[in-house]
């Protein structure tokens, strides 16, 4: 993984330095809260329900045990010894105080770790596939890029007071895991016909109150042209981007309004300036950070797959556990393992510091010291031997990590909603938890097979709920939390933004009506290969909603 | 005409320094409880209370300050909205793994 | 009290500070500037955010100062509008920021050409005057202001030390 330079640690210092003088300068009261707001959300600091919140980056997910242990460490000294994995594959402190911010970003600075840019109208950390660098289906390790961007994007000066926020995400794989059809620009690494490296760009997809997937303007944008192409489509976006209603300042309005053929000529003429100019990556500059990437020698270990067979034999939960959770590398002697960060019944996304810590050593036991946050509030250890899955699922039972969920009904993606969340208009946790509940037996999940239910608590959708298989959104409705179940909706390279079933459910009626719509699929399926989303695009939503409503509410 | 019943009025913020939720006491002080609140009953007191949000956020002492409904219950007040509860309560979920919790510094 | 701050310090008697005696030059809107290029009187002219500003191209050689307004400052447009004039236009005139000028935001302003400032929050002309500007001195990305390349890859820049 990438590694700090001093050139690196110089800026990182210097931007806590500059963060501490802001905070000092509100704590004296020389600026208002007006003024220091967009200052401390430019550093993640959000002022929540009950307290101040700090989102720190996580780039592309990607993490060392150290860095692992650092956040465990926060987690108990600055807050109430837990956190909580985000979707933009980020982690949230939910009761620091805002005078020890400076401090927090000082001991995160010791781990090549920071907060910048986590909120903010400005270029948010880049997101990759969780998978990257060790997925066999991948042309080339997509985070070089996203770190190239992610130095670019830093402190950049002409796109620090954008419309809105704006977010990239990069893949390199036909199966996309890393959902760039709802980013503000999304990249998929491909080669051309001579084995050039360069992108597929998509723009202007995004969630939210207007959820619409992105559009592809280029088909393949050369690997040195990344930087000016993307700093054309920034310009064009700073320039025209709606500013008098914050709904629609995002660039998907402004694509959907202009039309995408417009433009996407206006980014080329901006594009035709700076094509030749001073951001043309040089091929050694591309090589340098690729080498940071540059795949890991991993050892033959042949051995685990006979031992894997035995201990399958001899232990279902373990086997259940390899089957959802260990999905295959490159390497054929090894796993990609997700460690499930939804027990049943839990806080989809949280773990306590105690877990972030055996984490860190498993990483470091089993693991080639390499973790990843996935946007799907997920741990992945990337390359783990088949021969180490059994002693490594022993060590996550014991710390209740193992369960065996990847990809099931209970494993559920969640925003903090309204239990910590000051823009939540209903809860989510508790949702989320009693469904996993409900659906927590595990010969149940098995026969339900792959199902993604999304929750957000508001219209931001924090939570994917318009790409949930089934997505639930909480809104207020007369003083009261009331939840809109949506279906069909896929973050996927088959994007699709699912359509809401009807009226709303009450609080207590979520559980019951999530049931109703997986009856219905069960009792609809072609076969148990017919998974829930392939069922609900043959059959479409009329049988879901007869089953919710009642027939006649068809004819409405 | 007809008027809405007066609702009870608590007046609430968050501490500028650590950001935890507080309410104005009986005293001019804030208070980290929602049944230490002072209990706003009539106009009067409302537009006192308002006064002094207004005067503690331009201290610098708090930010985010709201009058808030309230129904007075045998246990205390309790906030209308759901919002205001769980400011009041925390979160409704069993959140934290370990003991932990920091005790909150006074403002 | 509303200052002009360059890098320089703070103006004295600046002849285009807005809301000043009707004798002197002034700053002209777009229109009026494009239609008033011929005339002799030096003047000045302010863009406002919506503003295409390579409209001023044909008559930038007759400009004595452009100004970019921030209405608000979260209005970012600006800093767009000013990489545009100096990068692209070629403009080395005085380029001033008018309206919502947050402290913190200078640093970026003038790593996007902007070089005179026009501002009235108190404690930001304190800081200012004692030229304690809250910046880093290390980039990740060219921009307009002269800097040093060469710190390993090609999108870095450090600031100069009298830059």
């Amino acid at each position: 993984m990438y590694r700090y330079d001093e050139f690196d640690h110089g800026f990182v210092a210097q931007r806590v330095s500059q963060f501490r003088d802001q905070v000092a300068r509100r704590l004296t009261g020389e600026i208002s809260e007006d003024a220091f707001k967009p200052l401390r959300l430019m550093n993640g600091v959000y002022l929540q329900l009950h307290a101040y919140m700090l989102r720190v980056a996580i780039p592309y997910g990607t993490l060392n045990s150290r860095q692992m242990r650092k956040l465990a460490h926060i987690a108990r000294t600055y807050d109430r010894g837990y956190g909580h994995f985000t979707t933009r594959q980020n982690i949230q402190y939910n009761w620091p105080a805002l005078s020890d911010m400076p401090a927090i970003l000082e001991e995160l600075a010791e781990v090549e770790m920071h907060a910048i840019q986590t909120s903010g109208n400005c270029i948010r950390n880049v997101t990759a596939d969780h998978f990257a660098g060790a997925a066999a289906d991948e042309v080339a390790d997509p985070r070089p890029y996203a770190e190239i961007l992610r130095q670019w994007s830093s402190v950049h000066p002409e796109f620090s007071f954008l419309p809105r926020k704006f977010k990239i995400a990069v893949t390199a794989s036909e199966r996309d895991r890393a959902a760039i059809q709802v980013h503000d620009i999304g990249l998929q690494l491909k080669k051309d016909g001579e084995g050039g490296l360069g992108f597929a760009v998509w723009i202007a997809g995004g969630q939210g109150r207007t959820p619409i997937l992105a559009k592809k303007i280029k088909d393949f944008l050369p690997e040195e042209d990344l930087l000016s192409y993307t700093t054309a489509i920034m310009r064009v976006y700073n320039l025209h981007g709606r500013r008098d209603n914050k709904y629609k300042a995002r660039i998907k309005i402004l694509v959907h309004e202009t039309g995408v053929e417009q433009l996407t000529s206006e980014i080329d003429a901006e594009w035709a300036h700076l094509k030749d100019g001073e951001l043309k990556l040089p091929a050694a500059d591309i090589a340098a950070i690729n080498a940071y990437f540059a795949p890991r020698e991993l050892d033959a270990r042949a051995e685990g797959w006979k031992e894997l067979a035995a201990w399958k034999k001899s232990d279902p939960g373990f086997a259940t556990w390899v089957g959802r959770n260990v999905a295959p590398h490159r390497h054929p002697d090894y796993g990609m393992v997700t460690i499930s960060l939804k027990p049943i019944g839990g806080i989809p996304g949280d773990a306590s510091a105690d877990q972030m810590d055996a984490v860190a050593k498993l990483a470091l036991e089993f693991g080639h010291d390499e973790i990843r946050v996935t946007h799907e509030q997920n741990l992945v250890l990337p390359h783990v031997a088949l021969a180490d899955l059994e002693p490594l699922y022993r060590a996550l039972l014991a710390e209740g990590l193992a369960t065996a969920n990847a990809g099931l009904i209970t494993d559920i993606i969640a925003c903090p909603g309204l239990d910590y969340c000051a823009l939540a208009n209903a809860r989510s946790i508790p949702v989320a938890q009693e469904i996993s509940n409900r659906f927590g037996d595990p010969a149940r999940q098995a026969e339900i097979g792959d199902l993604k239910i999304k929750i957000s608590g508001c219209i931001n959708a924090c939570g994917h709920h318009h790409v949930g298989h089934i997505g639930i959104l909480g809104v207020e409705k007369k003083g009261a939390e009331l939840y809109q179940i949506s279906l069909g909706g896929s973050g996927d390279e088959n994007a699709s933004i699912g359509q809401i079933t009807g009226p709303g459910f009450e609080p207590d009626q979520v559980t019951d009506a999530i049931e109703t719509i997986v009856e219905t699929y069960l009792s609809q399926r072609t076969d148990a290969d017919e998974t829930f989303i392939a069922c609900y695009r043959r059959i479409g939503a009329d049988p879901f909603k007869a089953a919710l409503y009642g027939s006649e509410s068809q004819a409405a | 005409m007809k008027t809405a019943p007066f609702k009870t009025k608590v007046l609430t913020a968050n501490r500028l320094s650590d950001g935890i939720s507080v309410w104005l006491g009986a005293h001019g002080e804030w208070v980290v409880s929602i049944k230490d609140a002072f209990l706003a009953r009539h106009e009067d007191a409302v537009t006192a209370i308002e006064t002094a949000g207004k005067q503690a956020l331009a201290d610098n002492r708090v930010v985010d300050v709201n009058v808030i409904d309230v129904e007075e219950t045998s246990a205390g007040p309790r906030p209308f909205r759901l919002r205001e509860r769980i400011r009041a309560e925390g979160p409704s979920i069993d959140y934290a793994p370990v003991a932990t919790a920091r005790v909150s510094q006074a403002a | 009290m509303t200052v002009i701050w360059t890098k320089d310090g703070i103006v004295e008697s600046d002849p285009w500070i807005e809301g000043d005696a009707e004798q002197g030059p002034k700053l002209l809107s777009l229109a009026d500037a494009l239609a008033h290029a011929q005339d002799n009187a030096p003047f000045g002219v302010v863009l406002q955010p919506a503003d295409d500003v390579t409209a001023l191209a044909p008559i930038l050689d007759r400009v004595a100062i452009v100004a970019l307004s921030f209405p608000a400052f979260n209005d970012g447009r600006g800093f767009s509008q000013a990489a545009l004039l100096r990068q692209r236009l070629g403009y080395t005139g005085e380029l001033r920021a008018v309206g919502a000028v947050l402290l913190d935001q200078v640093p970026l302003m003038l790593r996007t050409g902007f070089d005179s400032f026009e501002v009235s929050h108190a404690p930001t002309i304190a800081r200012l005057t004692e030229n304690r500007l809250p910046g880093i001195d290390l980039h990740y990305q060219p921009s307009a202001d002269s800097t040093d390349a060469g710190q390993g890859y090609s999108w870095r820049r450090t600031a100069r030390a009298n830059g």
